[in-house]
C-alpha cells in the first residue's frame, strides 16, 4: 500500500503528464479549413510543424523575459491566423512556423562607461539592448542579488539609442553623450534628467562608425574617434544636426589606422588616439596593411594629414584590441580599456616607442571581462570600467594595480553570468563537422 | 564566435576567435565555411584582405592563409568597405565583390583560388556592362552577396531588386544566363544585404525579400516570378531579419538580424525536400 504521501505524488504526476500531453496536442492545428480555388494539379496547402522536441513542451521557465514570452504567444497567434497559400495563380506557399530556436541576450551588453561625481551616477551603454542605464555611484551588487536595478533608463524608440559604444557626461550639468558606431550615425545627447522613451535634446550626425567621445571642456570642443576611415574629427561642444566639424584629422600620413579609444589633455594641449592597426586607403586597391596596435599623440589643434608627434607601440605595451581611453590630468596616467587583453592598462602620457604599461590591473580577482570603457573619477579617486564580457561595471581606487578585487560592482545580469557577446549580428555561417553556429561581429 | 546548433538565449559562445593575432576587423557582413577542407573563410573588410583559419580555431589565433596587396586588387568604399565574400568548397574558389577606381556602380567580383595566400593576383575578374552590375552605390553600400551551385555549375549573385545567375567560370564583362527580377519577386532593392545560399540538390535559393521575410526561388526560375515558399519573419517575431544559412542534415534555415542581435533557426524542410 502506497504512503499518502507518495499518492500525491503520483496522483500529481499523472495530472501533469496529462497537462502536458494536452498542451502538446493543443499545438497540433487543425487542418487548413480556408476555401481554396482548384489548380488543377497537386499543391502544397499547408506547412505546419511542432517546433523542434528540443524546444517543445518544457517546463515553464520563470526566467524567460517578457519580452520572450510576448514573442512567443505573438507566434502562435499568428500560426493560428495564417494563410498558406494564396488564392488564385500565385504559387507563393507561406510557412508560418515559428522559429524552434533563438539565440539572443536578454541582458545588457555594456560597451562604455562615464561616471558622473557631481551627481554621484554611473552611466553605462548597453548595445545589445539598445539603452543608457544610470546607476548609484555608490551601488554595489551583492553576490546573492541577480542585478541591481538602474535609476533611470533611457530607453525606446525615441531615443535614437542604437548600437552605441562611446559615452561622455558634462561634468557640470550632467547631460548625457551618447555615440552610434553602425546603424545611425549620430551623437544622441539626453538632459541629466532624461529617463523612458524621450526624444534626445538634440543629436549630432557623424561619420559612420564613429566610436568615441572626448571632449575640451576648456575649448568648449568635442572630439570624435571614427574607425575606418580612419579620423578624428572635432566639432563644437554643443554642435547639433548636420553642423560640420571644425577640424577634421585624417590621412595616410596621420598613422591613424582602425581608430578606437580618445582622449584630450586640455592643460598639456594635446590628443591621444588608441588604434588597432588595420589599414586600408579605400581610394588605393590592395593597400590593406596590418600594423600593431599603438597610441598616437597629437597636439590638440592638428588637422589635415599631420603625422603623430609621439606613438606606443610593441609587445610590451601588451595592447590588444586596446578600446576606451581616460587621462588623469593630475598625474598624467593615461589608462586603456584592453579588450581582448582581459586588463586595464596604464601608461605614463609622454611615454614614447615599445614601452611596458606603468601599471596593469588583471587577474581573477579583478572580475574584468572584455573591458571596453574606462572612465576616471578624479573627486573619489576612482576609476569605472564597462565589461563587454558579463553585463557588469567595476570600481577600483585610482592607483590599483594588478589583481585587485573591484571596490565595488554593479551587475545587470546574475554572478558569473557570460554574455552573448554579440554587436551586430549581420552574418552566420553552419559548422557541418562540429554542428555549431558561426557568427562574426 | 561559434553557438551550438541547440544554443538558446543567453548561451554562452564555444569557441570566440579574437585578437590581434586573428587579424580580423569589424564590418564582416558573411563568413562561410569549408566542409571539404574544415575551414573559416572571412574578410577583413578594413584592411582589404581575405582570411582563411583552421576550423575548430579558438581564441587568438592567426590565419593559415591571408590574401592581400596591390596584385589582389581588392578595394572597399569609406563605408562598406569590401563585406561580402563566398566561397565554393566544391571546386575551391573564393568570390569577393570589390569597387574599382571607375566610382559607383562599376564593381566587381574577384575570384580567387582558396590556396592562395599573400600578394596574388584574381584568377578571373567578373564585371562590365553586361553583367548588370550595380555596386556600389554613390555612399559606398550594396556589394553583393554570392554563392555557388556546383551541382549545376552556376553562381548566383544577388542585385539591387535581383538574382544574377552566371555560369560558375564566368570572366570578363558578360551576360547572366538568366535574371530573377521584377515586383513579384519579393526581392527588393535592399536585397543587397542579405545573405544568399543554394540547396544543390534541388537547386532551391534562398535569401531575405520584401517585409522582412525569407524567400525561395528555383534556380531555373527566370524573370518576373513568385517566390515558391516564403517565412514573414518579421511578422512572426517582430524582428527584422536578414540573410539565411542552410543546415540540410536538419532541415534548418539559420536567420540573423543584424539590427537586434538575434539569431532564429527555423525547420523548414520544404526546402530541402521540393524535387
Amino acid at each position: 500500500m502506497r504512503a499518502p504521501g507518495k499518492r500525491r505524488k503520483a496522483t500529481l504526476a499523472v495530472l501533469i503528464a496529462s497537462a502536458m500531453g494536452f498542451f502538446c496536442w493543443a499545438l497540433i492545428e487543425p487542418p487548413e479549413l480556408s476555401v481554396r480555388q482548384s489548380a488543377g494539379y497537386p499543391q502544397l496547402v499547408s506547412v505546419k510543424q511542432l517546433p523542434d522536441f528540443a524546444d517543445l513542451c518544457e517546463w515553464p521557465s520563470e526566467d524567460k523575459s517578457s519580452i520572450t514570452r510576448l514573442e512567443e504567444t505573438r507566434q502562435f497567434e499568428l500560426q493560428q491566423a495564417s494563410v498558406y497559400a494564396q488564392n488564385g495563380t500565385a504559387t507563393t506557399v507561406d510557412v508560418t512556423r515559428p522559429p524552434v530556436r533563438t539565440i539572443r541576450d536578454t541582458y545588457p551588453i555594456y560597451s562604455s562607461v562615464a561616471v558622473d561625481p557631481n551627481f554621484d551616477e554611473v552611466i553605462l551603454q548597453d548595445n545589445n539592448l539598445w539603452a543608457t542605464a544610470i546607476f548609484k555611484r555608490t551601488d554595489n551588487t551583492p553576490p546573492n542579488v541577480p542585478f541591481t536595478e538602474p535609476q533611470r533608463l533611457i530607453k525606446g524608440a525615441e531615443t535614437d539609442i542604437q548600437f552605441n559604444n562611446g559615452l561622455y557626461v558634462d561634468p557640470k550639468i550632467g547631460e548625457i553623450y551618447s555615440i552610434e558606431s553602425d546603424t545611425g550615425d549620430k551623437i544622441v545627447m539626453f538632459s541629466h534628467d532624461s529617463i523612458g522613451n524621450v526624444a534626445p535634446v538634440r543629436h549630432l550626425e557623424t561619420p559612420h562608425r564613429g566610436y568615441g567621445i572626448a571632449v575640451d571642456e576648456e575649448r568648449q570642443e568635442m572630439f570624435v574617434s571614427v574607425e575606418y576611415p580612419p579620423q578624428v574629427a572635432v566639432y563644437r561642444k554643443q554642435a547639433s544636426g548636420k553642423e560640420e566639424p571644425l577640424r577634421v584629422l585624417m590621412g595616410d600620413n596621420t598613422g591613424l589606422h582602425a581608430i578606437h579609444g580618445i582622449a584630450v589633455d586640455s592643460k598639456n594641449k594635446l590628443l591621444y588616439i588608441n588604434n588597432w592597426g588595420n589599414f586600408s586607403n579605400f581610394r588605393v586597391p590592395g593597400s590593406g596593411k596590418f600594423n600593431p596596435p599603438s597610441i598616437t599623440v597629437y597636439p590638440i589643434d592638428a588637422k589635415g594629414d599631420a603625422a603623430p608627434i609621439r606613438k606606443i607601440q610593441g609587445p610590451k605595451t601588451q595592447m590588444n584590441w586596446p578600446a576606451a581611453m581616460a587621462l588623469n590630468p593630475d598625474t598624467q596616467d593615461l589608462y586603456v580599456a584592453n579588450d581582448v587583453g582581459n586588463s586595464i592598462l596604464v601608461f605614463k602620457a609622454t611615454d614614447q616607442g615599445d614601452v611596458a604599461p606603468t601599471r596593469v590591473i588583471k587577474g581573477e580577482k579583478t572580475a574584468l571581462s572584455n573591458p571596453t570603457g574606462v572612465s576616471l573619477d578624479m573627486k573619489n579617486r576612482e576609476f569605472w570600467v564597462a565589461n563587454l564580457g558579463n553585463s557588469s561595471a567595476t570600481a577600483y581606487p585610482l592607483m590599483a594595480s594588478g589583481n585587485v578585487a573591484p571596490a565595488r560592482i554593479i551587475r545587470s545580469a546574475p554572478l558569473g553570468y557570460k554574455s552573448t557577446k554579440f554587436g551586430k549580428t549581420e552574418a552566420v555561417a553552419y559548422d557541418t563537422k562540429r554542428e555549431e553556429y558561426l557568427v562574426p561581429n | 564566435m561559434a553557438y551550438a546548433r541547440l544554443a538558446k538565449e543567453n548561451t554562452v559562445p564555444v569557441r570566440i576567435l579574437e585578437g590581434q593575432k586573428t587579424l580580423i576587423s569589424r564590418t564582416m557582413h558573411s563568413m562561410e565555411y569549408d566542409a571539404v577542407r574544415d575551414e573559416l573563410v572571412v574578410n577583413s573588410p578594413l584592411v582589404q584582405s581575405i582570411l582563411t583559419f583552421k576550423g575548430g580555431s579558438n581564441g587568438e589565433v592567426p590565419p593559415v592563409r591571408v590574401i592581400q596587396g596591390p596584385k589582389t586588387q581588392i578595394q572597399g568604399t569609406d563605408y562598406d568597405g569590401n563585406d561580402k565574400m563566398a566561397i565554393d568548397p566544391v571546386n575551391g574558389e573564393i568570390f569577393i565583390g570589390s569597387a574599382t577606381s571607375a566610382g559607383p556602380g562599376k564593381g566587381v567580383v574577384l575570384v580567387f583560388d582558396r590556396m592562395a595566400n599573400g600578394d596574388v593576383a584574381p584568377k578571373r575578374i567578373l564585371g562590365g556592362p553586361k553583367t548588370q552590375f550595380d555596386f556600389p552605390t554613390p555612399k559606398g553600400q550594396g556589394f553583393p552577396h554570392m554563392t555557388v551551385d556546383p551541382v549545376r555549375n552556376l553562381l548566383i549573385v544577388s542585385t539591387r531588386g535581383g538574382l544574377l545567375i552566371f555560369d560558375r567560370a564566368a570572366s570578363g564583362d558578360v551576360s547572366p544566363k538568366r535574371v530573377i527580377k521584377g515586383p513579384k519577386t519579393l526581392l527588393t532593392a535592399g536585397n543587397g544585404g542579405g545573405l544568399i545560399k543554394v540547396y544543390s540538390p534541388n537547386g532551391m535559393i534562398v535569401s531575405s525579400c520584401t517585409e522582412g521575410s525569407i524567400c525561395a526561388w528555383h534556380i531555373d526560375d527566370v524573370g518576373d516570378v513568385a517566390p515558391r515558399f516564403k517565412i514573414p519573419v518579421q511578422k512572426l517575431t517582430g524582428v527584422n531579419f536578414s540573410g539565411p544559412t542552410l543546415n540540410p542534415l536538419h532541415k534548418e534555415v539559420i536567420v540573423t538580424s543584424s539590427s537586434r542581435n538575434v539569431i532564429a533557426t527555423f525547420y523548414w524542410p520544404e526546402i530541402f525536400e521540393t524535387p
